[in-house]
């Protein structure tokens, strides 16, 4: 299509490396995009920033050709473009990052960067060049990587990193990230930022997806936020402040701040002594831990990820053996138990991953709903499942949890992130469990539901039970705990009530520097 | 329920690819698709004894599918239903010739050596997957050559009857299973089946152990963290899936052969694992590819002798079958990933 000089509308404009322009997608009744407008200039960092549901994927789901649009028209540098399908976005210049890998994990990882265009040499692929191109183009980012190195081997935030070298060896110039800190350490969070911004020193742009204020914060130029499909706004990411953007977001203001609490400590409920346990590669990943939780309380883990939190909430939830020392629930000692033993012995556990642990995607709510209490009327008798009572449970959970989905036979993959976590604290806060372990309750999920699923933890404190909560998120845990313990490297480093939480010595603790108290211990 | 429907609809797609590229191979024979066709048609359902031989061709195809959807439903794979079947084919043979006892006790105690001949069979590979986690579809698969080979020497060298044929002694007629029809070998193995089909799902529908063998087969973290024990529910799982198999082979002993011979069944396993995975696992579904599969069969008889293609080309079209049942499979899942809704859905 020609440009028509004058007209506003048309008028091309090549220091714009993307624009769209009115994109409406629909998916049945369901609006996702709505008449939204984009134009993001080259060489910018931006975020786009909404909650679960907003609209952000499908946008850039849009923009890369994985999905067309049903009304609107988009420009690369200036020029009009219809996208058919991913490989059009990547001939023109755009790299998308999706939220889940697609390597192989035999090959290296430079054969993995090279895939599908493998560089050759007398017809056989030449892996010489590709180590060679794959360590300049690493350096060159900042991309830590050892080409050389089996892609099985290494953790995800490596991962990520090779997904964003096949990006840039595909020739992108415009890169899209979807929700690139998700399953980022703050660390490796911190060395992506450091990436980011060497692309936009050498003209390329940047357009990255999230729901994580402070990153948004930290990295963006402009931010553009999405609410139900229609842009609310595209800002200078210095004009805002935090409370602006949580209001852009949700059309409410979200407070992160303290929880009241009545003191209610109770009886201790788990006590927790010597500690150890070994990781999948048997080395030692928690140490000499020791600590108690009384009903009423909320105990907070805090630390980066990776530093024994998973070890501790999978020995206490009999799917890994303790090497050493024990865990007393009530009494009975844990490490001995199996999975089932400990659940009738009273735990509730919130697992982490809750997409491989948490739920069946393929089962229905109600399914999901039912696991760890098959066992007990009224949901069984003599081996027979009453799938009325299950049914109805599932349909009273999904109010009462507010959990979107029409049915409680719909199947759990139908629901967004937020939503599938609720279907995994509604089945674990309702067993009548004394002990709640909840790993990461509000990883990937939006604002508005973070709040409700921290009151329902407050709630389910108010009644008495004992609570370990474990989170990468420090606001969370100065919201919610009662005191904080610090890991790091598999040891606890020191406790912090949490009335008198301190980012700072939080901070330092979790970088390893461990309270004086506990010092002279670990030394010992 | 929208779910349903796009999976039942994909399975006819397949199937008629399959039977498309058939057709086209059939062509490249010389012959007219459609006489074929037709000929496999009334050679399946032409009057009602052909309607007989293809429930008795059926029958164990049905057992050995239901057999395949036990382990499938609980993450297995039990490729070796074809030994099973045959040590269970043995197995009952064995008990009929060899023990007398009163008719019906018989066959019930034939049909029980069966099962137990079936799942002890399995048990090898099921305790190595539980105990060191070694893939039981390797294991499985080779132990379908030694079962064969195993049944075979039992026939020839301990049990073979005075005659030129590879075969046992004929059972004693307390044991056999009573024929449904005069006019045919057609039994009461084809109800056995029926049942075994509509209990399955019904077990794993209603029943807490159905639920965390589902959960096993779906969702095998969950299911551990949910606390059920994923080891001991595989090792189960696959030692009913071989029990069911030895019973197909109790089944064709008792019903149709009334003897072991070598050889005595051949593919009815893998046809009933086939009819599995076309049935996307579901035991009741499987009474229907069972059905198509028997039909195929059966109609296959009467393909040499009205038509000039061989017989070996249903062997072809159920190789296509497969091949566009995996590639149906592929596609879905692709549509199912995380790039999201393509525009080329199936």
């Amino acid at each position: 299509m020609s440009n028509t000089p004058g007209s506003p509308t048309l008028h091309s404009n090549a220091a714009m490396a993307v624009e769209l322009t009115g994109i409406t997608k629909r998916f049945g009744a369901f609006v996702a995009n709505d008449g939204i407008d984009l134009a993001v200039r080259r060489g910018e960092i931006r975020a786009i920033i909404g909650e679960n549901g907003a609209g952000k994927t499908t946008l850039m789901n849009i923009l890369f050709g994985l999905l067309q649009p049903d009304e609107g028209s988009i420009r690369l540098n200036g020029e009009e473009i219809v996208i058919a399908d991913p490989s059009v976005a990547i001939k023109a210049g755009l790299g998308m990052v999706h939220q889940h890998f697609k390597l192989v994990p035999s090959l290296s990882v430079a054969d993995n960067v090279f895939l599908g265009m493998e560089i050759r040499r007398h017809g056989l692929i030449d892996h010489a060049a590709q180590v060679e191109r794959t360590r300049e183009l690493s350096k060159r980012f900042g991309l830590q990587v050892d080409p050389t190195e089996r892609v099985g081997l290494l953790s995800v935030g490596i991962e990520q990193r090779i997904e964003i070298l096949k990006v840039l060896v595909r020739g992108a110039r415009t890169i899209i990230l979807d929700e690139p800190t998700a399953v980022l350490t703050p660390q490796e969070s911190r060395e992506l930022f450091q990436t980011l911004r060497s692309f936009v020193a050498e003209g390329m742009t940047v357009i990255f997806i999230s729901h994580h204020l402070e990153e948004v914060m930290e990295v963006s130029d402009t931010v553009t936020v999405l609410r139900n499909g229609r842009k609310v706004a595209t800002r200078p990411t210095a004009e805002l402040s935090k409370d602006e953007l949580v209001h852009m977001m949700v059309g409410r203001e979200v407070s992160f701040d303290r929880r009241a609490r009545a003191s209610l400590h109770g009886d201790v409920v788990l006590e927790v002594k010597d500690l150890w346990a070994r990781d999948d590669r048997l080395l030692p990943a928690l140490r000499d831990a020791s600590f108690t939780v009384r009903s009423g309380e909320v105990v907070g883990i805090a630390g980066v990820a990776g530093n024994g939190q998973t070890e501790l909430a999978e020995v206490l939830s009999g799917l890994r053996p303790a090497s050493h020392g024990g865990a007393w629930l009530k009494g009975r000692n844990l490490t001995a138990l199996s999975p089932a033993a400990i659940r009738q012995a009273g735990l509730a556990h919130v697992p982490g991953d809750r997409m491989v642990r948490g739920v069946d995607r393929n089962a229905s709510i109600a399914a999901n709903t039912l696991m760890g209490r098959q066992h007990r009327a009224p949901w069984s008798r003599g081996g027979m499942l009453n799938w009325n009572a299950i049914n109805q449970n599932a349909e009273t959970l999904i109010k009462s949890f507010d959990i979107r989905a029409r049915a409680a036979g719909d199947a759990v993959k139908r629901l967004s992130g937020g939503n599938i976590q609720k279907v995994v604290l509604a089945r674990e806060f309702t067993n009548g469990a004394d002990f709640l372990l909840i790993d990461q309750p509000t990883r990937g999920v939006d604002i508005g539901a973070q709040e409700a699923i921290h009151d329902e933890i407050m709630r389910q404190r108010a009644a008495g039970r004992a609570i370990l909560l474990i989170s990468v998120q420090l606001d969370e845990l100065a919201a919610l705990a009662d005191r904080i313990l610090v890991m790091f490297n598999g040891r606890i480093m020191g406790e912090v009530a949490g009335d008198d939480a301190d980012e700072e010595r939080i901070g330092m603790m979790m970088a390893g520097v461990a309270a004086p108290e506990f010092a002279a211990e670990i030394a010992s | 329920m929208k779910d349903h429907l796009r999976a039942v609809s994909g399975q006819v797609i397949a199937i008629g690819v399959a039977l498309l590229m058939g057709a086209i191979i059939i062509l490249m024979v010389g012959e007219s698709p459609l006489r074929v066709f037709m000929t496999l048609l009334r050679g399946a359902f032409g009057d009602q004894e052909k309607i007989a031989g293809t429930l008795l061709q059926t029958t164990p195809i049905l057992i050995c599918g239901v057999a395949a959807c036990i382990g499938l439903r609980g993450g297995m794979f039990n490729v070796g239903i074809e030994g099973q079947l045959f040590l269970g084919g043995f197995a009952a043979a064995w008990v009929g010739f060899a023990m007398p006892l009163p008719a019906g006790i018989h066959t019930l105690a034939a049909l029980a050596l069966a099962v137990v001949a079936g799942a002890a069979w399995v048990a090898i590979p099921a305790y190595f997957r539980a105990r060191y986690n070694t893939n039981e579809v390797v294991s499985t698969i080779l132990s379908n050559y030694v079962a064969v080979l195993l049944t075979s020497y039992f026939t020839i060298f301990l049990f073979k009857r005075p005659g030129g044929w590879s075969e046992t002694p004929p059972i004693l007629a307390t044991s056999y299973l009573p024929e449904i029809f005069t006019f045919s070998r057609l039994n009461w193995g084809l109800v056995i089946g029926l049942v075994l089909a509509v209990g399955a799902a019904l077990v794993f529908r209603y029943t807490k152990w159905g639920y965390g063998v589902t959960m096993v087969g779906s969702a095998p973290k969950f299911a551990e963290y949910g606390g059920v024990n994923v080891k001991r529910q595989g090792f189960l799982v696959l030692l009913l899936s071989g029990a069911v198999g030895g019973l197909a082979g109790g089944v064709e002993t008792l019903g149709v052969h009334h003897r072991f011979m070598e050889g005595f069944a051949p593919g009815f396993g893998f046809d009933g694992l086939i009819a599995a995975l076309l049935a996307n696992g579901s035991p009741v579904a499987t009474i229907f590819t069972a059905l198509f599969f028997g039909a195929l069969r059966n109609g296959s008889l009467l393909l040499e002798v009205d038509t000039s293609a061989s017989r070996e080309i249903i062997t072809v079209i159920q190789a296509l079958i497969i091949l566009s049942v995996s590639a149906q499979v592929l596609v879905r899942k692709r549509g199912d990933s995380q790039a999201g809704e393509r525009r080329w859905k199936f």
